[in-house]
């Protein structure tokens, strides 16, 4: 029982390496991203394309090799007939734009599902004929980039802060998601992705599941679409296709199956963000005019590559039992952090002249990893060998909690109760680092 | 549906059993007949071009007529269900009559409404679609295969006539050879794609390639490269890349669409990289598309002397090769039993390795030979060129009737979605529709006409 419920979630081993690697690279690369407005903005422009991938994943989950092609023209389709409507003054509200986000994408969805389980067309053709009606649509709509977005929305897609409104809808989608993991229609979906055959046979009505998954699915886009619109605040008809190569590249990234059964809100955020990611740290690197080629490119190789890698997913869950995704993202999670702190405070350590460094002195306490110095200048005076000593036990102490908790939560299906501190802390503790940054600046600035 | 009994021989005249039969089919082609002669007088037009078209439709008519008339004889020894009750009529017939209550709901809202939708020629395309839906339930039903292909040609014909009676100049050479020559791009580009659906795959590589290729051949050329090394150059790095495609999706079963988006993701970022290094204008390539190359698609071309571009006649040439090929030759065969049944196939010692990257190969030759075509015919290398092949290759397989899951279909079918494709756009664009209802119609049409001929079977069949 336990070696089958290690590999339960064993295909978030790539996502999560992928991510680690690349998060320290953008860090190094671009120490921006650590500051409020850098994780604020950051969030504002990765929501749309999570949301998208997100609605992906629940229709993957649900088999049949359903990808919906569509969820970038349906994405962009929400976001014009919001302007639209808005610039014709019939709904401005926002009680009013939810309902009309929400609903068009659950209504295009119930559409799509009806049609697959009556009709009986395979999905592939039902996504291909929504995406060529809709991209034809679009463009009948608004025929080019433009308009503007509802009153309210005007101050969501500034990203000068972490808590927008973004944030939000971002972590009710996720854990809405979680929730629904909890009832036994997602047991009942998986099953269906997995084996239609079994499932039917078994006694799940596998229509209505089909049906929910599309709602969930149009629940998703609605709220994608209206990140958007609050990303570009305007309506844009042409960035469908786009989106859904993106998004579709996102959903592989993340390592959920396309055939179906295997998947979840956590390898569809990864793959999202690992693809932000590389857009970030491609455009830290000044490749002048040929950027949008070498973007181009490095999303078909990684989406290629990291298809060729789920490949060693099987060989991984076989041989390396005892690395359970989770733990092996808390030690990664820990490094990766460790380098944002020191990329976001290393500024710290090279006080320029003493006027600054006697004005940073008080700040210091707040930071964790910087102990050392400030205990220095206590005085309470290490030697270089004692320092080293101590440093040496320390990462011996969390070498054997990291060792222990793998070992402990490799036959564990979930998280355990550890772990979640043990992220929350580590959350926790960059927020405050970044939110701190934000002070330190403003010190900065008002010295002479 | 493949496993139906073999259909006995057809003579080349069909000759119906029953007497009563042939005097009916001969009446209703006469009757035809007569109203085309009496139309052909109508218009003016010079007696012996009336004369000889009434005689041919008249003998066409008959045979057509005929051949169905034996289909159905040959079909009736086969029991069928009795439909005694009028229940069961409706059960059987529900889907065609509510299909065609809709449509005649929605014209009579679009006439009450739009004051300009009222004229003849909207009445008759309206009768020309029931119809059509008719055919399409009733009729088709009776064919063993190809049911597909008897929608697609029945639609194509419906919309070649409601398309000469609304465009002025529709079937006006110009007209003609613009709509054959674009089908000629497009069918070159779904060769591939239709022997890669054929095994149950998918290529969405081809847009990407076709577009690389167009700016790699101009690169090329630009270079100082002789251009006909160049072209080879390029058709041989497509089948390279089709031959990564096939090798990877083969490892990677049932991701081959997403896998291949990747590569074109790649090597069209790649191409694009690799072309504009050195070079002040990024993503724009220069250069001179030598003669033969123009005169291979640009609209003014000449094929030994006759004012048609040769792209055309390559197609059809293509066209002959593969439907050919595929039916007789042993490589056709394994692609049909690799697509039907993989298991059974690899059990019979076919190599499914072999086939199916051979397949993604040409599929990348293919696209390739589109791009550098589609260079002679616009005179400058642009990366988007591929853009619109993306899904309307896709598009055109679909619609023809080549199933997606693999091992029904051919080449033959998918000529004639390509028309279909083209002919509708070609009359969408005669009525003045932009390019984004076009889109639209497109995507609108391609579920009823799936829906018609491509329905998978019901779970309780399946287990």
């Amino acid at each position: 029982m336990s070696e089958r419920s290690s590999s339960t979630s064993t295909y978030l081993l790539v996502p999560i390496l992928l991510i680690a690697v690349l998060l320290g690279i953008a860090v190094i690369r671009g120490p921006n991203l650590v500051s409020m407005s850098g994780f604020g903005s950051a969030i504002i422009v990765a929501a749309p394309l999570t949301m998208a991938t997100y609605s992906l994943m629940s229709l993957a989950v649900a088999g049949r090799g359903t990808v919906d092609l569509a969820v970038g023209p349906l994405m962009a389709f929400i976001n014009v007939s919001i302007v639209k409507l808005n610039m014709l003054e019939v709904v401005t509200g926002p009680f009013g734009v939810f309902f009309v986000a929400l609903g068009l994408g659950v209504l295009y969805q119930l559409f799509f599902a009806a049609v697959v389980i009556w009709v009986r067309v395979q999905p592939i053709i039902v996504a291909l004929s929504g995406f060529l009606a809709l991209t034809g649509i679009n463009l009948v709509i608004l025929p080019r980039p433009g308009g503007t977005a509802p009153e309210f929305m005007s101050s969501w897609g500034i990203g000068t802060t972490i808590f927008s409104p973004i944030l939000l809808i971002v972590l009710i989608a996720t854990a809405g998601w979680l929730l629904f993991t909890l009832t036994p229609f997602y047991a009942n979906l998986r099953m269906m992705g997995y084996d239609e055959r079994a499932a039917w046979t078994s006694g799940v009505r596998i229509n209505i599941v089909r049906i929910g998954a599309h709602v969930i699915a149009g629940l998703f886009i609605g709220l994608g679409a209206l990140c958007y619109t609050a990303l570009i605040s305007s309506g844009d008809p042409t960035q469908g296709t786009n989106m859904t190569l993106t998004s579709v590249t996102a959903l592989v990234l993340g390592g959920v199956s396309l055939s179906g059964g295997r998947g979840g809100v956590t390898g569809a955020l990864l793959g999202a963000l690992n693809l932000w990611l590389i857009g970030y740290v491609l455009s830290t690197f000044n490749f002048g005019a040929i950027q949008a080629f070498i973007t181009q490119m490095s999303y078909g190789v990684i989406l290629v590559l990291s298809l060729l890698l789920t490949l060693l997913v099987p060989v991984i869950g076989r041989h390396i039992s005892f690395i359970s995704p989770w733990g092996a993202f808390v030690v990664l999670a820990t490094i990766v952090v460790g380098i944002m702190l020191q990329a976001a405070t290393s500024a710290l350590y090279l006080p320029a002249d003493p006027l600054t460094a006697l004005a940073q002195g008080p700040l210091l306490t707040r930071y964790l990893l910087t102990t050392p110095a400030e205990a220095a200048q206590l005085g309470l005076s290490l030697s270089p060998f004692q320092q080293m000593a101590f440093l040496l036990a320390t990462a011996a102490v969390v070498l054997v909690f990291a060792a222990r908790l793998m070992n402990a939560e490799a036959s564990a299906r979930r998280m355990g109760l550890f772990l979640y501190i043990f992220v929350a802390v580590l959350v926790l503790a960059l927020f405050a680092l970044v939110a701190g940054q934000g002070d330190l600046t403003l010190f900065k600035g008002a010295l002479p | 549906m493949s496993d139906l009994p073999p259909s006995p021989r057809q003579p080349l005249i069909p000759i119906p059993r029953s007497g009563v039969m042939i005097w009916v089919n001969l009446a209703a082609a006469l009757i035809i007949a007569a109203i085309g002669f009496g139309l052909g007088f109508g218009q003016g037009i010079a007696a012996q071009y009336v004369i000889l078209a009434t005689v041919i439709s008249t003998a066409v008519l008959l045979w057509l007529l005929n051949y169905i008339v034996v289909i159905f004889e040959t079909r009736a020894d086969q029991p069928s269900a009795d439909p005694a009750q009028g229940r069961a009529v409706w059960q059987e017939n529900r889907v065609m009559v509510i299909a065609m209550v809709i449509l005649l709901i929605a014209y009579l809202i679009v006439t009450a409404s739009v004051p300009d939708f009222r004229s003849v020629t909207n009445l008759i395309a309206l009768l020309v679609l029931e119809a059509i839906l008719l055919f399409a339930f009733k009729v088709s039903g009776r064919f063993s295969t190809g049911r597909s292909a008897f929608i697609g040609l029945i639609v194509l014909l419906a919309l070649i006539v409601i398309s000469s009676f609304t465009i002025k100049g529709f079937l006006s050479a110009p007209n003609i050879k613009a709509i054959l020559l674009f089908a000629a791009f497009l069918g070159i580009a779904c060769v591939g794609q239709t022997l890669v659906a054929l095994m149950g795959g998918l290529d969405l590589s081809i847009p990407f390639v076709i577009g690389a290729s167009n700016i790699g051949l101009l690169f090329l050329i630009g270079l100082g490269v002789p251009s006909f090394v160049a072209a080879g150059f390029i058709l041989i790095l497509g089948g390279v890349i089709g031959m990564v495609n096939g090798l990877l999706s083969y490892k990677l079963q049932g991701q081959a669409l997403i896998l291949t988006l990747g590569m074109g993701f790649a090597v069209a970022g790649l191409t694009q990289t690799l072309t504009s290094i050195g070079s002040a204008f990024s993503g724009n390539v220069f250069g001179s598309v030598p003669k033969w190359l123009q005169n291979l698609a640009a609209m003014n071309g000449k094929t030994f002397g006759l004012a048609f571009p040769p792209t055309i006649l390559i197609w059809i040439v293509l066209a002959i090769l593969v439907i050919v090929g595929l039916r007789y030759s042993a490589y056709g065969r394994y692609v049909y039993a690799l697509g039907g049944n993989r298991r059974s196939a690899k059990l019979i010692g076919v190599s499914e390795l072999k086939y199916w990257t051979l397949a993604y190969t040409l599929s990348g030759v293919f696209a390739a030979l589109t791009g550098s075509l589609l260079l002679g015919w616009s005179g400058g290398g642009f990366i988007g060129v591929g853009d619109p092949y993306l899904f309307t290759t896709l598009a055109a397989v679909v619609i023809g009737g080549t199933s997606l899951m693999g091992g029904y279909g051919g080449y033959g079918f998918t000529v004639i979605g390509v028309l279909v494709l083209q002919v509708l756009s070609s009359f969408l664009i005669g009525i003045g529709l932009k390019y984004e209802w076009q889109q639209f119609i497109f995507g609108l049409l391609i579920l009823p006409m799936v829906a018609l001929y491509g329905r998978s079977p019901h779970i309780r069949a399946q287990v």
